[in-house]
């Protein structure tokens, strides 16, 4: 199956299967890079569950961490990371190097959290 | 004439001086206790944070003969408090250095870190390189009557298992 562009539900709520080596860095320590396939990426945009927002609300009262925004940056971030790496999948790379994140307000009440990377193949 | 007196001027005086005050002195005692707490983890569990052979921003792996590597990330949301976001404002008339964020701000970035630390830590990583920071604005009010606004702090790198 292929899928070009949009991931369908089913696909992206299912639980990680894919296991995949990913850095941060040029490489993959321990490993050799042998194919590059390009860049892949993922992302995720999320509005917040009204009733977390009250709660967060009140939060706010005393400041400090805000636990059910940290939870839902999570969330999304992995979601992110989850499509990355089916894109990646789908490439025939078993390896992302140099992944960068990205979180934007797109718009008021919603954030875009997106991370990128290049596929490899590494041995 | 009473009711006329409690509602046009002791129940305003109230919502703009005492509540943020009110405010104000909870969330720097919280914040207060957030922080000795920190610490008392940074001191228990931070020896990897001490030592800059374990921990770096290079991405250079020329000293490292790593087996393998796995990406780590943490995130974390802080903001001040209402009552402190009110007195920032006030502030901001004249300027000068905001000390609430200055708290809340150093809180989350060594918190991040201190759970960068711990989550590489539970995976078996001996040391972490090129590590990144990132800060944006997460607000999630839907009109600017909610002061609702917070700061997230990003920081993931890449852990080696030796």
């Amino acid at each position: 199956m292929k899928f070009i562009g949009c991931f369908p539900i089913h696909l992206t709520m299912q639980p990680a299967t894919i296991s995949m080596h990913m850095s941060n860095v040029e490489t993959i320590p321990g490993k050799t890079i042998v194919n590059s396939l390009g860049l892949v990426t993922g992302s995720t945009v999320r509005a917040k569950h009204i009733g977390k927002d009250i709660f967060a609300g009140f939060k706010n009262l005393v400041g400090g961490e805000l636990k059910q925004y940290t939870e839902l940056l999570n969330e999304s971030r992995n979601e992110a990371i989850q499509r990355m790496m089916l894109q990646a999948n789908q490439m025939g790379a078993n390896a992302i190097v140099n992944v960068r994140f990205a979180t934007s307000n797109v718009a008021s009440g919603a954030s875009e959290l997106f991370c990128y990377g290049t596929a490899v193949v590494v041995q | 004439m009473d009711v006329f007196i409690v509602v046009y001027i002791i129940i305003p005086i109230l919502t703009i001086f005492v509540l943020p005050t009110l405010s104000w002195a909870i969330g720097n005692w919280y914040q207060n206790r957030l922080m000795s707490a920190l610490l008392e983890n940074e001191k228990q569990d931070g020896k990897m944070l001490q030592s800059d052979k374990h921990l770096s921003t290079s991405s250079s792996m020329t000293s490292m003969a790593a087996e393998s590597s796995t990406l780590l990330h943490v995130s974390i949301c802080v903001g001040p408090s209402w009552g402190q976001i009110f007195f920032m404002w006030l502030r901001s008339l004249f300027g000068g250095r905001l000390h609430s964020y200055d708290v809340v701000l150093d809180y989350g970035r060594r918190e991040v870190l201190l759970r960068l630390n711990q989550q590489a830590k539970a995976l078996g990583c001996s040391s972490v390189v090129n590590i990144r920071i990132e800060t944006s604005t997460v607000s999630f009010a839907k009109n600017n009557n909610n002061k609702t606004s917070s700061v997230e702090f990003l920081a993931f790198a890449t852990g080696l298992r030796q």
